[in-house]
């Protein structure tokens, strides 16, 4: 966990992509440019649809895009690398290891030694409150405790950058609240470049050093907003709901969201509206 | 059902395993009595349908005498070979076929064409290549087995989520370790579901080769009484098969299914066919 190297460690160039349907093209994203330097936390925000998740995969290398490129470290991005961790929208531990092990599995596979594997384990069970749960199969989890047991199995992996697709989503709203104030702790202690999809201003806002908000399909982004950091070690939930500043922030991305929303209604997309936060 | 509790409390679990093994028997007993009310009304004659006590005298008979015992070692043992050679080579090419799109382009066609084609068919010309020795049975065994388990491997490698390998490729997971850890287990239920399958089936396979092309074993057995007319040792032969296939799928598959698929939530107990 060595502070990461400076510079800019994703580069999305000129990216677009565009599914193949049976019913012809679907651009899933307009033209995006993007450069997120080492250790920041970008937050995004955007309506359902609009590309979030597409420009998500194709930074994570699950999908090759159609236009432009995307640069990690400089280097351009062919697949999936253990330097890019992804907590994905939908749930993706896998059913057939114990809640120990899913966690586990990153150090398994780079063949850490069993007591680093153990503590990285343990520490990581605690600051996501599955103490109990290690040896349970994630089907007898809750929905908020398998996502849990995801952002943990990736965190313990130790990547340089973690890609999240709305981690926090199925968290009941009190465990919500205390993994996005250890998650902004734990990325800026460990300078991670942290990217971040949400659908809540809120915590787009508290998380970042900067939200990018999207627009609608084919969605490109049309604001980027710096959020300064008050306290270096991290945030908390008091303050920031106390602190004018940061308040006024969150009211300028729903702004900006909720013009999104509206123009879109206008237009009568056939695109489900989902309420933001 | 509810999932596993805290600690599974051993009690509840014996005393609901002890009405799981009698409810099974029910339709067995009605079928036992049907068949005594229709003998004691029509009285067939004994060549063709005997009454049920015969054929467990005739059953106790072949038990007592050791013959028996010797037709089950002889049929257990190439079951077990032709079953084995089947699951290995259907559950191989199967995760080629699901795991490669250009691989299955070249199978697919081929073994289209070759599971219509029944093991009666080939009997003739395998006697001729293979001789009337074990390679007979193996190879019919598994002409039966291997399809059933590789059509089965390849739905269940495709149907495994794509999210939970990519996932795993982002832990620094190879192809290769994504495919053990991975594809592997999420295709575990249809392996499970075409093993059972092809079990049942490689019974099938079997007899039939062995009214043929054998000295010894069930088939062969059934086969011999069927030239003296005796019924009741073909109707004996037909519960040991039955009793024998059903005691492999309680005894290897349900127990080794509890232990996976089950315990993984991957199916819920009770709802895959017995
Ligand atoms: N595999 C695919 N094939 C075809 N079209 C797709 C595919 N994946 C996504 N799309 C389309 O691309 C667009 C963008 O999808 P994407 O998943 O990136 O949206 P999103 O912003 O993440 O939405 P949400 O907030 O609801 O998760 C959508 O219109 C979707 O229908
Ligand atoms: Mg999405």
């Amino acid at each position: 966990m060595t502070p990461t190297v400076q510079g800019d460690k994703i580069v999305v160039e000129n990216f677009q992509h565009i599914f193949d349907s049976a019913d012809g093209p679907i651009e899933a994203t307009g033209r995006v440019d993007l450069t997120i330097p080492a250790g920041q936390f970008v937050t995004l925000v955007g309506p359902s649809g609009c590309g979030k998740t597409t420009l998500l995969k194709a930074i994570a290398g699950f999908i090759d895009p159609t236009h432009g490129r995307i640069l990690c470290d400089g280097a351009p991005v062919t697949g999936p690398g253990r330097d890019r961790g992804v907590v994905f929208q939908e749930l993706a531990i896998l059913p057939w290891r114990t809640v120990r092990r899913n966690i586990a599995h990153g150090l398994e596979i780079a063949r850490a030694p069993r007591q680093e594997i153990d503590a990285t384990v343990k520490r990581l069970i605690e600051l996501t409150g599955l103490v109990g749960f290690e040896d349970r199969y994630p089907h007898e989890l809750s929905g908020g405790m398998k996502q849990r047991v995801a952002v943990a199995r990736t965190w313990a992996a130790d990547p340089d950058v973690i890609l999240m697709d709305e981690p926090f989503a199925a968290v009941d709203a009190m465990t919500r609240l205390t993994l996005q104030e250890e998650l902004a702790s734990l990325s800026y202690q460990t300078k991670k470049t942290v990217f971040f999809i949400t659908h809540s201003v809120d915590e787009a806002v508290f998380l970042a050093d900067r939200v990018l908000v999207m627009s609608r399909r084919p969605g490109t982004i049309k604001a980027s907003i710096e959020v300064p950091r008050r306290t270096p070690g991290g945030r908390d939930w008091e303050s920031f709901t106390t602190d004018t500043d940061m308040q006024a922030i969150v009211e300028k991305v729903l702004r900006l969201v909720r013009e999104e929303k509206t123009a879109h209604k206008k237009d009568s997309a056939p695109v489900a509206l989902e309420a933001a936060g | 059902m509810t999932a596993i509790a805290h600690k599974p409390a051993r009690k509840p679990v014996r005393g609901r395993d002890i009405v799981w093994m009698i409810l099974p028997a029910i339709p067995f007993v009605l079928l036992l009595a049907g068949w005594t009310i229709y003998w004691a009304i029509v009285r067939p004659n004994m060549g063709t349908l005997p009454p049920v006590w015969t054929v467990a005298q005739t059953l106790w008979q072949i038990t007592a005498s050791g013959e028996l015992l010797g037709h089950i070692i002889a049929s257990l043992g190439r079951l077990v070979a032709g079953v084995s050679v089947g699951i290995v080579t259907g559950v191989l090419l199967g995760f080629l076929v699901g795991l490669n799109k250009r691989a299955a382009e070249f199978v697919y066609p081929l073994v289209i064409f070759f599971s219509a084609i029944s093991g009666i068919v080939w009997l003739p010309l395998v006697i001729g290549w293979l001789g009337l020795g074990p390679a007979l049975f193996i190879f019919l065994i598994w002409n039966t087995v291997f399809f059933l388990v590789f059509q089965n491997t390849v739905l269940g490698v495709q149907l495994v989520s794509e999210v939970l390998e990519l996932g795993v490729r982002t832990l620094g997971g190879s192809r290769l370790h994504t495919i053990l850890n991975v594809t592997a287990f999420g295709a575990m239920p249809y392996i499970m579901s075409g093993i059972r399958s092809g079990l049942g089936f490689g019974w099938r396979a079997l007899i039939a080769a062995e009214l043929v092309g054998a000295s010894s074993g069930l088939g062969q057995m059934i086969f011999h009484a069927a030239e003296f007319h005796r019924a009741d040792i073909i109707l004996a032969g037909c519960v040991v098969i039955g009793l024998l296939s059903l005691l492999m799928d309680r005894l290897i598959l349900v127990p080794l299914e509890r232990r996976t698929i089950e315990r993984w939530g991957l199916v819920t107990p009770g709802a895959k066919g017995a």
